[in-house]
């Protein structure tokens, strides 16, 4: 999809290294956050004076205490099965997110092709969060991972009360996020949607499953919630039915003129992907069966999703247990069969849209079926969280640490593991937050791309040469500069045009050190050495305004000997090709000392690369300046 | 009661889901507009003679895109070899665009591709042996004649914003000499409605040349620069042609003359027409050659003003200048791009490229048949303008 080349292998090693290291180092940060928790909560309560709260969480063994924390008696069985479900999904999805590739290759390998076949409104949106993950992908790709770790998390261990509907915003919210910019709003815009390609997408039902736990508890405890759940998918069940059997989408023919139809083709090509020998081999008859009885395949879905779907609108109780079991195996085979189980086949992200569906079906039944008894006295102060202080207590004494002290001695081991998850989530949040704010991309692209710079410590060859207003520039002249030094070929048509973009960059992003930092350019062709060709070019890179660029130039010998100086090499090639020469840049300090040369070749030019490369350059000046 | 109403309630959003969700896999069908015939461009292969010594450039190389480097080849002598001599230190990606071939001069302008934006210039005064830089134009046009030269070393050139720039000689910068929206406000401009630009010239007295396309039908767009002014400078046409609409595709000095070649009409009823001024200015004109629904791919002009036409369809016609006919030769033979040069009068060659590989051939014998003279093996350097 045009833009969104971040110009990247996933597998880039410098990447993956760089990701491994940072999961490594944040994951060590989430394990203190989580120990100095423990040792706060375990020491408070140890202490002989602490106040000893009674009922299920008071004096007790510490297991039975744990238990108590994360599975309170009084949860409605539908949104106990949402909460922990959807919490181990988002673990789950964590975990995917852990994958090598990830970091390098979500852009291209999962948001372009959810976004592929969409309007082109959804597109810019795709590339717009492509750009802002290639931009950070170290970064930004474990910030997502603790994000979601810390949600599914804080799902398990907050089973009830403020915390727990906190926990289901979160995943709202993240759901949401995930939804519109990494699955381009599940392909609904899209005109090949279908049910069995994961309509509406898996970040819609996470951020349905949240909202339903952000409801109030007294909504859990009568049979209206599960009715309106189940009548919501039934609806959706009945039009993604219509979908599936509406004529000219290709879903009734096995194939057509000799290719596959619409859903063998969907098979075929899962079924080619990297896997396990067994499920290819299973996807591959799936993939002949539908061949050969397409109109029957497509039949049996049409009916099954239609028959589930009017089962659910009319929350009979007698038809709906059925038809949530008829559905829940749909949505298992279909995740098997046609959604490669969601993360066999390729970079994927989560575990696809089958199981958060089929969860949210059983979570509809239970809130149906199974209605507890109002609890209200529970429900307005849960069991083990701190209780209400008296109302006019002043905010500074209820954080002060008498206050704390009394809502560690009071907490459940849930509530712990709830701020614990919090933490992780903010582990993720605040470096994504962060990363986001800065302009320039990551340098990792540009090291990537062609390695660490190299530290030098030599004088750099002086030379006096003629800028681009045609008047003489030395190097020694600019002593008690940093001096940013590449070689240029004015009438190049690839790589110098975008090293004098990344120079220009560099400069704007040193902001006020740009004042002592000179942007210096040696002209490398013998042949178009006129001042000419130099102003054209300056022109041409909107280089012609930047005070403190000079594009150098002289005669052949002169050039030849600056050329050699720095062992920069240009060679004319025959037949009409450009100029050869080798793209590099030097950092010469303040005492005209070269300290580090950098390999500049561009890569692909993406507007990620030209932003990681100006970085660089950027980084290495105020290293030099900070040195000085 | 709330219950019927509330199942009444889902039952109608349901099937506005499913009104909804059916629409999603339909398009709406909408009539295509058709949009007017745009004349095919002409090819900026083309080849041009003087003196026994004949220049080419032809495209080789990949079919388009950063893998095409255009060539150029010289031909010293009728019946000799074409070597290669292709302008160094700047990629050819572009395009080249050829003036004033002298027997050992020729000077090249390299049009704008990928990111370079501008146009380099270089000179040869041995002949392609070596080449020296004159100042970057701004970007030449895409058409054959984007570039001319007099005699003293003065330069016109078509911009691909259509203005005109002049140097006012090989060292100088160029500036503007004017544009098209100026030369439409001139009474000369009025007079043929200007369209749009299409080549630049001088003429043997070393006066600026320019044509393009008319709006008004049967109006050949020639017009020259004299006493600060622009006149209407091109042939009056044929009675028959006088309600067609007129293109000039080429516009070229050759053997003390100017030469122009003219399409009119369009579609299947366009014919070919040539043109040469002869001492007193005035213009001779060709026969008609009528086109039969084929289009002028390349053109190319050789010495004493004869013009050899690549038509669409494999096919060439040659005149040999004023007073001949209209000459077809024989089918061409195969290739990516196929050029016509006309090294000499009664002499016909023809370049055909195809990758890395450009075989040369020519017309002999009687009946007149190809044969084929030479192959050339262009190192090509394939992926030298890809970026890294």
């Amino acid at each position: 999809m045009s833009g969104m080349n971040n110009g990247l292998n996933p597998d880039d090693p410098t990447v993956v290294a760089a990701f491994r290291a940072a999961l490594l180092h944040q994951g060590v940060i989430a394990l203190l956050i989580f120990a100095v928790l423990s040792v706060a909560w375990v020491s408070v309560r140890a202490q002989p004076d602490g106040p000893r709260p009674e009922g299920p969480n008071g004096p007790g063994r510490p297991l039975a205490r744990i238990r108590a924390g994360l599975w309170a008696y009084g949860e409605p069985a539908g949104r106990q099965v949402l909460r922990i479900g959807f919490g181990v999904l988002w673990l789950a999805d964590a975990v995917l997110l852990a994958q090598p590739g990830m970091a390098a290759g979500l852009p291209s390998q999962v948001i372009a092709p959810s976004a592929v076949t969409s309007p082109a409104w959804v597109q810019h949106l795709a590339v717009w969060a492509g750009n802002a993950w290639s931009y950070h992908p170290v970064e930004v790709g474990s910030a997502a991972l603790w994000i979601e770790a810390g949600i599914g998390l804080w799902l398990l261990a907050a089973p009830r009360g403020t915390s727990s509907r906190l926990a289901g915003l979160a995943s709202l919210t993240w759901g949401l996020v995930v939804w519109v910019f990494g699955e381009s709003f599940g392909q609904i815009f899209a005109p090949g949607l279908s049910w069995l390609s994961g309509a509406p997408g898996a970040g819609l039902l996470y951020a349905v499953a949240g909202a339903l736990l952000v409801l109030p508890d007294r909504t859990w405890r009568t049979p209206r919630l599960g009715r309106a759940l189940l009548g919501g998918l039934g609806v959706f069940g009945i039009g993604m039915a219509v979908l599936q059997a509406w004529p000219g989408r290709g879903f009734w023919q096995g194939k057509s003129a000799g290719q596959p139809g619409t859903l063998a083709g969907l098979v075929q090509s899962l079924a080619g992907t990297p896997q396990p020998q067994a499920l290819s081999a299973l996807l591959s008859g799936f993939g002949s069966v539908v061949r050969a009885h397409g109109f029957a395949v497509n039949l049996v879905v049409v009916i099954a999703l239609a028959a589930a779907g009017l089962a659910f609108i009319t929350a009979r109780r007698r038809a709906i247990g059925p038809a949530v079991a008829v559905f829940a195996v749909l949505c298992l085979l279909a995740w098997v069969l046609t959604e490669d189980m969601g993360f066999l086949g390729g970079l994927r992200a989560d575990p696809g849209s089958m199981i958060p569906m089929a969860l949210l079906a059983v979570g509809g039944y239970l809130a149906l079926t199974r209605v507890p008894a109002a609890e209200a006295a529970t429900s307005a102060a849960p069991a083990g969280e701190a209780p209400a202080d008296a109302a006019g207590e002043r905010w500074r004494e209820r954080l002060g640490p008498a206050a704390v002290r009394r809502s560690l001695t009071a907490a459940t081991f849930g509530t712990m593991a709830s701020l614990g998850a919090v933490g992780v989530i903010l582990l993720g949040a605040v470096p994504m937050a962060a990363a986001q704010a800065t302009p320039a991309a990551s340098v990792i692209l540009a090291q990537s791309m062609n390695g660490a710079p190299n530290a030098m410590d030599a004088p750099a060859p002086g030379f006096t040469l003629t800028d681009q207003h045609g008047q003489p520039v030395s190097l020694s002249g600019l002593r008690g500069k940093v001096v940013l030094l590449t070689f240029l070929d004015p009438v190049c048509v690839t790589d110098c045009p975008l090293i004098a973009q990344e120079f220009r960059e560099a400069g704007r992003l040193l902001g006020a050190d740009s004042r002592r930092v000179e942007l210096v350019a040696v002209n490398l062709n013998p042949i178009y050495s006129q001042l000419g060709y130099i102003r054209a070019f300056d022109h041409a890179e909107g280089l012609d305004t930047v005070p403190n660029w000079h594009f150098l130039t002289s005669d052949q010998a002169r050039l030849r000997q600056v050329w050699r100086a720095y062992g920069v090499a240009s060679q004319v090639l025959r037949a009409g090709a450009m100029l050869g020469h080798s793209d590099v840049a030097f950092v010469v300090d303040q005492r005209g000392h070269l300290v580090q040369e950098l390999n500049f070749d561009p890569g692909p030019g993406t507007p990620v690369t030209k932003s990681s490369f100006a970085a660089e350059l950027a980084d290495a000046a105020a290293q030099t300046l900070r040195s000085a | 009661m709330r219950r019927a109403r509330a199942a009444k309630t889902r039952a109608a959003a349901g099937l506005a889901l499913v009104v909804l969700t059916a629409g999603c896999g339909s398009s709406a069908e909408r009539p295509a507009a058709t949009p007017p015939p745009k004349p095919t461009p002409l090819s900026l292969a083309t080849s041009l003679a003087s003196a026994g010594t004949a220049w080419a450039t032809i495209p080789m190389g990949a079919p388009s895109g950063p893998n095409q480097f255009w060539q150029l080849f010289r031909l010293t002598s009728p019946g000799g070899r074409w070597a290669l001599k292709t302008p160094g230190g700047v990629a050819t990606n572009g395009a080249l665009v050829l003036a004033g071939p002298g027997k050992q001069t020729l000077t090249a302008g390299i049009r704008p591709s990928l990111d370079l934006g501008f146009s380099p210039v270089t000179v040869t005064r041995d002949g392609g042996g070596s080449w020296s830089s004159l100042p970057p134009e701004p970007g030449f046009a895409d058409v054959p004649d984007a570039l001319a030269a007099a005699a003293d070393g003065r330069l016109i050139a078509l911009g691909q914003d259509q203005a005109v720039q002049a140097a006012a000689s090989q060292r100088a910068s160029w500036t503007t000499l004017t544009t098209p929206k100026a030369l439409a406000a001139t009474a000369a401009g009025r007079r043929c409605a200007l369209a749009g630009l299409t080549a630049v010239a001088y003429t043997p007295a070393g006066a600026p040349l320019l044509a393009g396309t008319c709006g008004r039908a049967g109006t050949a767009a020639i017009f020259t620069h004299q006493g600060r002014t622009w006149r209407l400078a091109g042939p009056a046409l044929p009675t028959a042609l006088s309600g067609q609409p007129v293109r000039v595709i080429r516009l070229s000095q050759a053997g003390g003359r100017d030469v122009a070649l003219l399409q009119a009409g369009t579609g299947a009823s366009a014919s070919l027409l040539a043109a040469w001024t002869g001492d007193s200015r005035a213009w001779t004109l060709s026969p008609v050659f009528p086109l039969s629904g084929a289009h002028a791919v390349s053109v190319s002009s050789g010495p004493g003003g004869a013009v050899a036409v690549v038509l669409s369809g494999g096919r060439g016609v040659t005149v040999d200048g004023p007073g001949a006919a209209w000459r077809r030769l024989p089918p061409l033979p195969p290739g990516q791009a196929v050029v016509l040069a006309v090294p000499a009068p009664g002499t016909t060659d023809l370049l055909a490229a195809a990758g890395s590989m450009l075989t040369a051939w020519q017309l002999t014998g009687q009946p007149a048949r190809w044969t084929k003279t030479q192959t050339v093996k262009v190192p090509i350097q394939y992926g030298s303008s890809s970026g890294s």
